[in-house]
């Protein structure tokens, strides 16, 4: 059946202002419109959502805690708190999405799902979800994502999962979805299972919709351990799904600062960094309007990161709505500071974060002064494995894990 | 002239029950002086208009043919400023052919639709068609390519609804580009059946002029469009095939010669499948 219209808004509005949209070739408006048809239904099936819950429970591992990191709080004299989706099953939020799309791509029939993976971390949801709910799974995966997260790369072969290293381009993240979205078009038998909030509605909406349990409980249980709620909450931005999944749950508390950690890579020249709200323009890429890296001619430009989960061009196309409104702010982190956030949390704490998550603990870590004595919730959207490589080349000479 | 220029080769094609051959070439793939000739040579071997592609760094609608055609021309150095000059230039040396400037969505959006129309029209550009912009976005634009008198082209496939292949048709001048098949650009495709029952349903939607696209390679599938269509659309086998005699010229020869005279060939041979 071929559909006629979205019922849903395709833009996130902010006054005059409004990004996302359906900017896709016609070749995959059908698949588009049949995935909204098949997500709004779901969102009305009680059964649907009692599946999704038990799987999310019982086999994920939901809900996952908020852990008050009296430690690290004391070392840097900020009030810490961190929602721990590292220790959410195959280590990172990214399952919440793709058991939520998975039962999607079942309801509507499918028995195939594509994917993009960056880290590698979604790929492994995904091959994972697929395994569990009996579909077949092809990831695409840049070659040199590939390479500096080897154990991923692994351990979805293991789950069953077909991995296509994608060789052109900056053979990043951006390069992995533009061999999705094309594999996609030749395949709408298969469901592409987007793994963040980004790419043509109503992808944007599904990625954070199934993410925001993350700061509903989150809001919950820091609110029953504290009394009050947090003053910030703080999440890396990659695409922007763990990021969206927190502010969810704060988005109507006024009092509740949201602030946004981008890539800020090795430098702020053009290429050396991926930080999108601060060196980008509005601009369409992956079928939406957001920020957007580009050069003068709209061609996207180079991106620099040590964590390939943020090593992306664009980013979710809410997150440009919600600074557009003035309710949310985008900072960044550097490779460095991210590598100091990772060390004084695995010292002080015991816990080895992603590379990821560690923007977020390098900025709050940065600001530490200014953020003195304020209950800082962050987002730990991963857990640390996949970069052991990555991280012992750079830590390797100097390993004495102290904050300085 | 703009939109006019177009919609006179399109109607005319219409009128006379004919079918005319329009080339897909991509900007700058060896350099626009490349482009320039081939723009020549395909005009005087008998093309109906031209689509001439604004290479993008992710072209998602793209197979590997053309992909690799628009990371060539990027690396030499094109850019928006450098295919308006081209365009100008053509026209300036008496170049007649309808053109439609084939970009996607950003190039055009992040320059500002309204600059972008009117340094494309001004130049002598008839049309646009932009890969990723379907018609619920078509606001974007739609003020702009008014404004230049641009042909805007809209995109149907055979999962296209009914009502959006109206709407589609009812926004786009000159001609609606009908996909005859799912998938990439490049792809090798023989119409079929489904693949006719598909143009005789848009047929049956619309008057408008169609141009029909995707996985041509030869005269075999120019002479099955033909009777469908009034612009059988040729890309990937054309810029690939174009791409291929530079790599086989010798050091001796003038390559922009050299293509030139391998596009008008081409242009040649698939005019072949337009013969009763
Ligand atoms: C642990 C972890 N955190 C964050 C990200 C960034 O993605 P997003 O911004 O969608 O949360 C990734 C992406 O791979 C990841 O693996």
């Amino acid at each position: 059946m071929s559909h006629e219209r979205f019922e849903r808004p395709t833009r996130f509005a902010a006054g005059e202002e409004s990004f996302g949209g359906v900017f896709a070739p016609e070749t995959l408006m059908d698949n588009l419109f049949a995935l909204e048809a098949a997500w709004i239904a779901a969102g009305e099936d009680e059964s649907f959502g009692a599946e999704l819950t038990r799987l999310l429970e019982t086999y994920a591992g939901r809900p996952t805690p908020t852990y008050h990191a009296r430690r690290l709080s004391e070392a840097w004299g900020v009030d810490l708190w961190l929602k721990r989706e590292d220790l959410l099953h195959t280590g990172a939020h990214k399952l919440n999405n793709t058991l939520g799309q998975c039962l999607l791509a079942c309801s509507m029939g499918k028995k195939r799902i594509l994917a993009e993976t960056g880290a590698g971390q979604h790929g492994v949801a995904s091959a994972t979800a697929a395994a569990l709910l009996g579909l077949e799974c092809v990831v695409y995966m840049g070659a040199l994502d590939a390479a500096r997260q080897a154990p991923n790369v692994d351990r979805m072969r293991l789950l069953g999962a077909e991995v296509c290293i994608v060789e052109h381009g900056q053979r990043t993240l951006k390069d992995a979805i533009n061999e999705a979205l094309r594999a996609w078009v030749t395949d709408p038998e298969a469901h592409y299972v987007l793994g963040s909030a980004l790419g043509p509605h109503p992808f944007p909406s599904i990625v954070a919709g199934y993410q925001e349990i993350i700061g509903h409980e989150a809001r919950a249980q820091f609110l029953s351990a504290h009394g009050s709620l947090p003053d910030l909450a703080v999440a890396c931005v990659g695409g922007g799904s763990n990021a969206i999944g927190l502010f969810r749950g704060f988005v109507d508390d006024a009092s509740v600062e949201l602030v946004g950690v981008e890539a800020g890579g090795v430098g702020s020249e053009a290429g050396q960094h991926a930080a999108r709200f601060r060196g980008g323009r509005p601009g369409v890429l992956h079928g939406c309007l957001s920020y957007l890296l580009q050069d003068e001619d709209g061609q996207v430009q180079a991106t620099r990161s040590i964590s390939a989960g943020l090593d992306y061009p664009s980013v979710g196309p809410e997150h440009a709505a919600l600074r557009a409104a003035g309710r949310a702010r985008y900072e960044s982190a550097t490779d460095e500071e991210a590598l100091a956030g990772f060390k004084d949390l695995a010292a002080r704490e015991g816990i080895l974060a992603a590379l990821e998550s560690s923007h977020a603990l390098g900025w709050v870590r940065r600001e530490r002064e200014a953020l003195a004595g304020r209950s800082v919730l962050v987002n730990l959207s991963g857990r640390g494995d996949k970069d052991m490589a990555t991280i012992l080349e750079v830590l390797a000479p100097d390993q004495d894990g102290e904050g300085s | 002239m703009s939109a006019s220029r177009l919609e006179a080769v399109t109607t005319r094609l219409a009128q006379a029950g004919e079918c005319g051959i329009a080339p897909y070439v991509t900007a700058g793939d060896g350099g626009l002086g490349r482009t320039l000739a081939v723009l020549h040579a395909l005009e005087g071997a008998g093309a109906a208009c031209v689509e001439l592609g604004l290479p993008f760094s992710d072209p998602v609608a793209d197979g590997p043919l053309l992909q690799a055609a628009a990371l060539r021309s990027l690396d030499s150095g094109t850019t928006f400023e450098g295919v308006v000059d081209l365009i100008g230039r053509y026209r300036s040396a008496g170049g007649a052919l309808p053109i439609l400037a084939f970009s996607y969505a950003n190039p055009i959006l992040s320059r500002g639709a309204e600059e972008a129309c009117s340094r494309l029209a001004e130049a002598g550009a008839d049309g646009l068609l932009i890969p990723d912009l379907p018609v619920e976005e078509q606001a974007c634009i739609a003020g702009a390519v008014q404004a230049a008198d641009l042909a805007n082209v809209f995109f149907v496939t055979p999962t296209t609804a009914d009502a959006r292949i109206v709407r589609a048709a009812e926004l786009s001048r000159g001609f609606l580009y009908v996909i005859g098949r799912t998938g990439i650009t490049g792809t090798r495709t023989e119409l079929g059946r489904e693949g006719s029952e598909f143009l005789a349903r848009v047929r049956s939607l619309t008057t408008c002029p169609l141009g029909v696209g995707f996985g041509i390679n030869g005269p075999a599938e120019v002479a099955a469009v033909a009777p469908h269509a009034q612009l059988a659309i040729v890309g990937s086998a054309l810029v690939e095939h174009v791409h291929q005699a530079a790599l086989g010229s010798s050091p001796d020869q003038d390559i922009d010669a050299v293509c030139a005279r391998a596009a008008a060939n081409f242009l040649t041979q698939l005019r072949e499948g337009l013969k009763p």
